[in-house]
């Protein structure tokens, strides 16, 4: 896993706001800007009567938000819907803004996965919508090996080794008490250029485990420094 | 208070005694083994606990306000409304002030309060389901107290901590600025503070002050307020 980038930019006009990034530095390395606005006034035809509205805006470096972009909105929508306590605040609007800050044509495994993080992070930057858990999501990916039949998994594939991999996916996982085992995974999406087996997936699964694992105690540090 | 430890949002807290008060940012939920429950934090931030152990709360930062009852806010007028008015307290939705709201008022005499105008008012009904409501006089003696209108000065926006901070007696800043010069500030804790003093530049200054103190923006200490303050054109 590379090491982490945290940073509270303290953007005006919004609740809280992080940087997250993969990597020592904010350039060059997969790294996402999200902000947090809740709860605030909400447009009487979203407004819900028991609970908040969640809505989730993702920006693109370059270009207007397109077809990718409004897609994966909807997917970090869903995932980290159960990681608020939406019906504390009901008739609000929780409005989160993420912005993706390397060019990439379309939003690859590391970039979701400081995505998912930079928004955790704002969540808990605003201090003002209840959370029940943290959501950390970290990438993984299958090296293409000739050699040996089983291929290897590498955790957080930097942008070297992104060209020499077979497979890519992201696994995202909601760390709070009140499941088993401490955290549970709330969303993966894997790609891979040849078929691959379900044992693989759960090794890969379980990789990936150990990485948000670090990124947790990232993020806990973070708040240490802060705090 | 005992020692404080940093907690994310969903950590189980050791919260056990027989009269459990669970302050802001602690939450109860069901176990899903057998029926016990845990008290879990829903905010990031620092656990505290009170002596005896039967108070606990998570203390962090925020710039959004979520009304609760009984806290004195700053509030500014934005309409009528009805036998009352509306008042923007910095929250989710717009906060109600009755006319009969303030000490000694009856139906024909009612404050006259313009748009614009600054209140500083406690927050009476503040449940999720409703607007928040407000009342310009104290709850027990129900006289005005120091509630009502806020004539002249300047309302200062910072941070949650920030105006809790200034709400504490023992805190460093406003003794150290009122030894420079008199002035007078109102401290709502939904991060407004009002500030009225003679001159104009003082009431600069304590503006940036209050910013450079802020936990968000710089978070002076009090030899670093010295300094600051002496750089000052005053």
């Amino acid at each position: 896993l590379r090491e982490l980038s945290i940073g509270y930019e303290g953007l005006d006009r919004v609740d809280g706001s992080a940087r997250f990034g993969f990597g020592w530095s904010f350039t060059g390395s997969a790294a996402a800007l999200s902000s947090i606005s809740g709860p605030i006034e909400v447009r009487l035809a979203a407004e819900n009567p028991s609970q908040a509205t969640f809505e989730v805006l993702l920006r693109p470096l370059s270009n207007v938000p397109g077809t990718e972009s409004k897609a994966l909105a909807s997917t970090i929508r869903n995932l980290l819907t159960p990681s608020i306590i939406l019906t504390q605040n009901p008739r609000t609007l929780v409005q989160l803004v993420v912005q993706a800050l390397i060019p990439a044509e379309k939003f690859y495994s590391p970039l979701v996965a400081s995505i998912i993080n930079a928004s955790t992070l704002a969540l808990m930057n605003a201090g003002s919508i209840p959370m029940r858990g943290i959501v950390c999501a970290v990438s993984v990916g299958r090296f293409r090996s000739n050699i040996m039949p089983t291929s290897s998994l590498i955790l957080d594939p930097s942008d070297d080794e992104l060209s020499s991999l077979q497979g890519i996916g992201c696994f995202a996982f909601l760390f709070g008490t009140g499941q088993t085992g401490g955290s549970e995974v709330v969303w993966s999406n894997w790609q891979s250029s040849i078929s691959f087996s379900e044992e693989e997936l759960i090794k890969a699964r379980d990789l990936a485990r150990g990485g948000a694992e670090k990124v947790w105690i990232g993020m806990k540090q973070s708040v240490g420094r802060v705090g | 208070m005992s020692s404080s430890f940093t907690v994310l949002p969903g950590e189980q807290v050791p919260a056990q005694h027989v009269n459990l008060k669970l302050g802001p940012g602690l939450f109860q939920i069901q176990s899903s083994k057998q029926s016990e429950t845990s008290i879990i934090s829903t905010r990031a931030g620092t656990v505290n606990h009170s002596a005896n152990n039967s108070k606990w709360w998570v203390e962090s930062n925020s710039r959004r306000y979520v009304p609760a009852p009984q806290e004195s806010v700053v509030g500014a007028v934005v309409g009528r409304s009805g036998e009352g008015w509306r008042v923007d307290i910095g929250s989710a939705h717009f906060a109600l002030l009755d006319g009969l709201a303030f000490e000694g008022a009856t139906k024909r005499n009612k404050p006259n309060l313009k748009i614009g105008a600054l209140i500083y008012a406690r927050v009476s009904l503040a449940h999720k389901d409703m607007e928040p409501e407000l009342e310009c006089f104290d709850a027990q003696t129900r006289k005005a107290a120091e509630f009502g209108e806020l004539k002249g000065g300047f309302m200062v926006r910072c941070s949650l901590r920030m105006c809790r901070q200034l709400l504490d007696p023992k805190h460093f800043l406003l003794p150290f600025i009122g030894s420079r010069f008199p002035l007078e500030v109102a401290v709502g804790t939904n991060g407004r503070v009002w500030i009225s003093s003679k001159e104009v530049k003082h009431t600069i200054a304590i503006a940036r002050c209050i910013e450079a103190v802020d936990p968000d923006g710089g978070g002076l200490d009090e030899s670093g307020i010295k300094t600051f303050f002496n750089t000052l054109d005053l």
